[in-house]
């Protein structure tokens, strides 16, 4: 994702905030599995 | 680490399976899906005021299905022009509607039909006539060049495979010094090749 908007031009692109967006859902084990989570994210032009 | 776009994926029945998934939500938000929707999961786990939700009209707060909360990174000016990028029912841009206030502007853009409904019809509940809805596609915003001081989404960026195109999207848009604060879903771990065909992952 970062990679990605730095090669849109975007700069400062980072991760701010993570959250367990999947506890508690049928895809929990999944997500767990693959380290799957919820990330805030801020990049500027 | 970014989930990158499986090779021979078929794009076409990708967005086809979202557009249906969510319409769905649309229609029950209580329905069965493997994902959280609404404002209590929203205040519970990802740091929304429960009671700003509450104040809502509820048309647009109980489908809503976020990943994260885009205005925990910073504040959204007064008379500023915000872009939801997948705004689905619309929650998200009713709160950005509140914080940019009669002066500003709030588009969401969505593909799918029973959200922009939704999201129309919660705006002119909640009276907040500078907050508006179009359906579009993401990667060809109905969005003038260099007119947007901050774009906004919450878990939509995942289900675009051609993530680049999006990105180069966004800057077309947004002004210069103006940014994106938005929430995506990330994974920790390299995907199988199996995982990153099943398209049951990728519409969550």
């Amino acid at each position: 994702m970062i990679e990605a908007l730095q090669q849109a031009g975007f700069r400062n692109a980072r991760a701010c905030h993570f959250f367990d967006s999947f506890s508690g859902t049928t895809k929990e084990r999944v997500a767990r599995k693959y380290e799957v989570r919820g990330a805030n994210f801020v990049a500027y032009k | 680490m970014a989930i990158a776009c499986p090779v021979g994926f078929d794009v076409t029945r990708l967005k086809q399976e979202v557009r249906q998934t969510y319409a769905s939500v649309a229609r029950d938000p209580n329905g069965n899906f493997h994902f959280h929707r609404g404002p209590e999961y929203a205040a519970r786990l990802l740091g929304y005021d429960l009671a700003e939700l509450k104040s809502l009209p509820q048309i647009v707060a109980a489908p809503f299905a976020g990943v994260g909360n885009p205005f925990l990174m910073d504040n959204l000016s007064p008379g500023g022009t915000v872009v939801d990028i997948g705004s689905g029912a619309g929650m998200d841009c009713l709160l950005a509607g509140r914080r940019v206030g009669p002066e500003g502007t709030v588009v969401g853009v969505d593909m799918t039909d029973e959200m922009i409904e939704r999201a129309r019809a919660g705006a002119e509940e909640a009276g907040l006539d500078h907050v508006r809805f179009e359906k579009g596609d993401i990667n060809k915003l109905p969005v003038d060049p260099d007119s947007v001081d901050v774009v906004i989404s919450n878990g939509v960026f995942n289900l675009a495979p051609d993530k680049a195109a999006l990105f180069t999207e966004l800057y077309r848009v947004v002004k210069a010094g103006g940014r994106l604060q938005f929430a995506d879903i990330t994974v920790g771990v390299e995907l199988s090749e199996d995982a990153r065909n099943d398209i049951d992952l990728w519409t969550g």
